[in-house]
């Protein structure tokens, strides 16, 4: 299989479109380098659509009354805003970084399923646009919180067949379809479709993450599924699952969304795992610091992401050892993330560090990833939890990882890739300016959440005691000044991409395979499949990453 | 293998765009069986809990399931799986006369299966929405039922590809995916069977 | 030199340790009053947590920001730092300590649990956990509680566990003290005793919540949930629904007062000479208003009737 001769490959190059004509980005491609691209800029929509609900809800928190909208718009809106944000924003984007990389950083030409990848990612808008619709139906869009839990989830008070619930659970089952499609795909072309010499251990850290995740999908989701399909009978056929005035059990159903829903944190973090460890060692001029030990910890990760899922459940009735048991794997999980916290850490150290934006990102996002991860570990401790569960505090807490990680890695990776991706360069004042902002925001609108929770303000509420006002108001202001914080990006994305500032093959004299290829990287990727002879991060070593010919 | 078919693996290996397509296939293809068995496994799950913390299990008037029927569904379901073996082991030989018959002997115990099971929904006095018990009895054998034409539904495929000339020459991954689900099918009706019909 | 590293690495994890120890202090001025026994074992975990949080993060953070500061690359010189690829003598040990770190904290979080001893829902769990039935008074606290401890510790063993039972309804709290049949929208306890709660819900999951008590219990439909704390601090609280049940979700308040067994057998009598009448219901009274509004919002489960009970603070 690995045996590999090029000489019909690449004159085979010319018969495809340009890579410059946009409008392939709006048709049914099967290029991975364009399915990247085009599931990234749809995240980034539907960020900007979760991040307006999220305006709204600062808008009406900034008063203790329930004044700016209506209760059951403002449930709506928490619940779309959440929804969104996971199934429309971190999936996605991340989903679309590892489509255009994954191949590359391997050194295949496309992904193993080239055609199911592309209906994969067709699903998104589909479901997306469904979920929108929602907003039109009678009764409005799902209000039961992006959990769902029955009964709550149950009641139906339109009466009708076609309400905002079913149609939040028929859009979150295409977008699980679409992941499941994703994850067998990635798996397949990461075992089955690495070049020559590119061994388990010579793979970047970034593939060793994305593997971890999808190994989390393929187990999780099809368990989210039963759930929801089990949900979607009871609210339409007439079941009685998880109806307790008909001997269900409405608790069962939170096993089922927490059993997938937390290692679906996971999914989310270790990709931006994978982007740390692959800028901070080119900002720093250093290998990797212990990178087979980061790279096993990804699995690790991974595996115990199955057995902590009931530390959302503390307080649901669950019995004395269960939440003894899943507090401590639960708090097992800063292990294997410590690990790779302090290598991260150790990369940095006595480097040569330069701080161009996407460095500023990725190093500002460990700096709030510490303080989410030490959070988290309040959390898993159940007296405390048994306080703080659904308040402020945990809504803190995600937002930290959500937000202060997730998204904005999800920037770093943006700018760090996007001379590869669209064959520009951005502006680096333009970026400068949105980290401070973005650094900022973060902090102003999502660290006075923690005294909130602490006080006891709850979540998932429109109004609130009058003496929650201060902290409220501060945040409201850094969620507005977030809000801000994406027009200097936006600007520098459009106006560079636009602008002629052409970026050279390598700009940041980084290594991988991703970076020998022209920018953007012509269709197929490698005129000849690269034969690997060095390691991933081999910095300040001066050795070849390929063999010559 | 004759030596002409080792000279066409070698070319094969040293073409790089057929390089490995259907061992990609089928690997992507085990990775999927393996996610949908978490499905059944989470279907399972509710069951057992259910089972052992509802208070009133069997819906009124039900004192337990007729198992005599459902047995022999089994034995001819799980022999099923001897016989694709059969088909594919022919087919391996390129003996294609009794690949078709091998298979088509599959495809009717398949049907014969899902006939009998629609034999039983038709006999029984609880509904759907009767219970919990109800529920898990109607979700669990229709999810597999669904499962089980698939699979018919496949076999029907595979038979109709065995008469376009040449289809076999190059791969059989068709085939050996069909056999694989088809196994898959009823290892899960095994559990099931003890579950819902044995498990008192 | 090496000596010189071995004291500034000295010095700087004292300086953090001070520090940590400050904001570890300072973490119990979050909280909100300690309205119950349970509160202060909480606080106490919390601010163990906080400090050896504090202790983390201020030393990952203080030397990412150290090399940021210090090991920059001059602006023309492209060079490569050194190709230090890993030590496994370091890799062992910060495996090592935050594996000792989590046993630490989750052996400290199960005593704590043990002391509060909640009562779940599961009855039996305490026939496994017998010690899970200590009331949270039996555990040591700090100066100033123990002291008032001792002088009421011959009360709290003679006073009778106090049985009230909560009833949780889309959107209203009714409380029913049955040993004199009288049922209140407004939670009163007796200080220093234990109370048992027993907790139904008539429709949806909501939440049994009293942030000064650090208590918080999800009412689960169709099953009895049992629920004991310590109320140890006289005043007036707020109870809130955490478990979010629909529309009017927010409105689910309700107050609690803890007052001394004479007011509280004061307030029991008081309210038992009251005729049962409708209590005020925030949900009520917004859904009424909302169904007169000519702009419709989206429809909504329409409050349960609002109760009917012998006492309300309205
Ligand atoms: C990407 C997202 C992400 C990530 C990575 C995490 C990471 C963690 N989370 Fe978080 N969490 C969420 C997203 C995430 N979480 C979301 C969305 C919710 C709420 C959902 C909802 O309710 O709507 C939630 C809720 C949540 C809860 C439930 C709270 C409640 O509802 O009552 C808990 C409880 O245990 C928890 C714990 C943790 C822990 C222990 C980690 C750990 O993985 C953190 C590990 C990291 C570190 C600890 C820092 C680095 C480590 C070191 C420097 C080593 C040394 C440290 C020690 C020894 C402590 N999280
Ligand atoms: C990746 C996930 C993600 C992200 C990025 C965010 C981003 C933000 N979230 Fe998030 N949030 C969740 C995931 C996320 N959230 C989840 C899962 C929940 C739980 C839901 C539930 O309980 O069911 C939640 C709940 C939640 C709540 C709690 C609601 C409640 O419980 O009542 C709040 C409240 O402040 C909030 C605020 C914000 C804000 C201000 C941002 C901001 O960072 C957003 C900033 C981005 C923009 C603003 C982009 C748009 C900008 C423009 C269009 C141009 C400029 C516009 C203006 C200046 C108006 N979120
Ligand atoms: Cu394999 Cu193209
Ligand atoms: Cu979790």
């Amino acid at each position: 299989m690995t045996n590999i001769s090029v000489e019909d490959i690449t004159n085979d190059v010319a018969q495809h479109e340009p890579t410059t004509n946009w409008k392939r980005y709006f048709s049914f491609s099967t290029d991975h380098k364009v399915i990247g691209i085009q599931y990234i800029v749809t995240a980034f929509i539907l960020f900007l659509v979760g991040g307006i609900f999220a305006m709204v809800i600062r808008g009406e928190l900034i008063t203790p009354q329930s004044d700016l909208v209506d209760r059951s718009v403002y449930n709506a809106l928490f619940t779309m805003h959440g929804t969104v944000m996971l199934f429309g924003w971190t999936f996605p984007i991340l989903t679309g970084f590892a489509n255009y990389l994954v191949p590359l950083m391997i050194g295949a030409r496309d992904m193993a399923f080239p055609r199911l990848n592309a209906v994969a990612f067709w699903m998104i808008p589909i479901a997306a646009i469904l979920l929108m619709a929602s907003f039109f139906v009678p009764g409005g869009p799902a209000q039961a919180g992006w959990w769902s839990y029955p009964p709550v989830s149950l009641q139906n008070p339109t009466g009708n067949l076609i309400n905002g619930e079913v149609i939040w659970l028929l859009a979150v089952a295409i977008s699980g379809v679409s992941s499941i499609m994703g994850a067998i795909n990635f798996v397949t072309t990461i075992v089955k479709m690495r070049a020559p010499g590119m061994t388990f251990f010579r793979m970047p850290i970034f593939v060793w993450n994305v593997f971890s995740a999808q190994i989390i999908q393929l187990f999780g989701l099809p368990v989210l599924t039963a759930g929801a399909v089990m949900l979607l009978l009871d609210l339409t056929a007439g079941t009685s699952f998880f109806d307790p005035t008909k001997e269900g059990d409405p608790v069962l159903f939170q096993h089922f969304f927490w059993f997938y829903s937390h290692p679906a944190v996971y999914v989310i973090i270790l990709p931006v795992f994978g982007v740390f460890s692959e800028i901070f060692p080119v900002f720093a001029r250093k290998p990797l610091f212990g990178y087979k030990i980061v790279a096993v910890s990804s699995l690790l990760i991974a595996g115990v992401s199955g057995i902590v899922w009931v530390h959302h459940l503390y307080v649901s009735g669950t019995s004395a050892w269960m939440r003894m048991f899943f507090m401590v794997t639960t708090m097992f999980v800063s292990v294997p993330t410590g690990i790779k916290v302090f290598a991260w850490t150790a990369t940095i150290w006595g480097g040569k560090l330069r701080f161009d934006t996407p460095m500023l990102f990725a190093f500002g996002a460990l700096i709030l990833f510490v303080f989410a991860g030490i959070t988290g570990i309040t959390l898993s401790s159940v007296p405390i939890d048994v306080h703080v569960n659904n308040t402020y505090y945990v809504v803190g807490h995600f937002h930290y990882v959500l937000y202060g990680t997730v998204t904005m890695g999800m920037f770093a990776a943006i700018y760090f890739w996007f001379p590869k991706m669209t064959g520009r360069m951005y502006y680096e004042g333009l970026g400068k300016l949105h980290f401070w902002l973005t650094f900022i925001g973060t902090n102003l609108n999502f660290f006075p959440m923690h005294p909130l929770g602490l006080q006891g303000m709850l979540r998932r509420v429109s109004s609130y005691a009058p003496e929650y006002e201060f902290w409220n108001i501060v945040a409201s202001v850094g969620g507005f000044l977030l809000g801000v914080s994406t027009l200097p990006f936006i600007l520098n994305m459009i106006s560079s991409w636009m602008h002629d500032q052409q970026a050279p093959k390598n700009p940041w004299r980084a290594i991988g395979l991703e970076w020998i290829v022209s920018s953007p990287p012509p269709v197929e990727n490698f005129e000849e499949i690269p034969v690997v002879v060095g390691e991933p991060y081999g910095y300040g070593k001066s050795e070849p990453l390929v063999a010559e010919h | 293998m004759d030596s002409s078919l080792i000279a066409e693996e070698l070319k094969y290996s040293s073409d790089e765009h057929t390089h490995d397509e259907e061992g990609n296939k089928m690997f992507g293809f085990i990775v999927f069986l393996l996610s949908e068995t978490f499905i059944f496994l989470g279907f399972f799950t509710a069951y057992i809990v259910y089972k052992t913390t509802v208070p009133n299990w069997l819906p009124p008037g039900v004192s337990g399931l007729e198992v005599r029927d459902p047995a022999i569904n089994t034995v001819v379901l799980v022999s099923s799986s001897f016989v694709i073996y059969l088909a594919e082991h022919a087919l391996a030989r390129h003996d294609l006369m009794k690949f078709r018959q091998f298979l088509l002997l599959t495809i009717a115990m398949g049907t014969y299966f899902l006939v009998g099971q629609g034999i039983e929904w038709s006999h029984l006095s609880f509904g759907f929405t009767t219970g919990v018990f109800g529920g898990m009895f109607y979700l669990l054998t229709g999810f597999h039922g669904l499962h089980v034409l698939t699979g018919i539904l496949l076999q029907i495929i595979v038979f109709g590809r065995s008469f376009i000339p040449g289809n076999y020459d190059t791969g059989h991954f068709g085939v050996n995916a069909t056999s694989i689900f088809w196994h898959f099918v009823d290892v899960i009706w095994i559990v099931l069977f003890v579950l819902i019909y044995i498990w008192k | 030199m090496k000596i010189r590293n071995i004291l500034i690495i000295s010095a700087i994890a004292i300086a953090l340790t001070a520090i940590s120890i400050w904001i570890g202090n300072l973490a119990y001025s979050w909280l909100p009053p300690q309205g119950a026994a349970e509160s202060q074992l909480v606080d106490n975990l919390f601010s163990f947590l906080i400090t050896l949080g504090a202790f983390i993060f201020l030393g990952v953070t203080g030397t990412l920001l150290y090399s940021a500061i210090f090991h920059r690359a001059e602006k023309y010189d492209t060079s490569d730092g050194p190709p230090i690829e890993g030590n496994i003598t370091l890799e062992v040990v910060w495996t090592a300590i935050p594996v000792l770190l989590v046993f630490w904290i989750a052996g400290y979080s199960y005593q704590i649990y043990e002391q509060m001893g909640i009562q779940g829902p599961m009855q039996a769990m305490h026939l496994h956990m017998p010690m899970a039935m200590r009331s949270a008074n039996a555990a040591p606290m700090n100066e100033d509680m123990e002291t008032r401890e001792s002088e009421d510790a011959g009360n709290i063993n003679v006073l009778p566990v106090e049985d009230i039972e909560v009833d949780a309804k889309q959107w209203a709290w009714v409380f029913r003290y049955p040993e004199i049949g009288i049922t209140s929208t407004e939670l009163h306890l007796p200080v220093n005793h234990r109370i048992r709660l027993a907790m139904q819900s008539e429709d949806v999951i909501h939440g049994f919540y009293i942030p000064a008590f650090r208590v918080k219990q999800d009412i689960i439909p169709n099953r009895n949930i049992d629920f004991e704390f310590t109320p140890i601090r006289i005043g007036k609280y707020q109870l809130t629904d955490s478990e979010f049940s629909g529309t009017y979700f927010a409105t689910m308040q309700a107050d609690v007062v803890v007052e001394s067994p004479e007011d509280y057998k004061k307030w029991l009598k008081e309210a038992a000479n009251r005729k049962p009448c409708t209590a005020n219901n925030q949900a009520a009274s917004e859904y009424a208003q909302a169904s007169k509004q000519l702009i419709k919002s989206w429809a909504t489960v329409a409050p349960a009737q609002a109760p009917v009970v012998n006492y309300s603070n309205s």
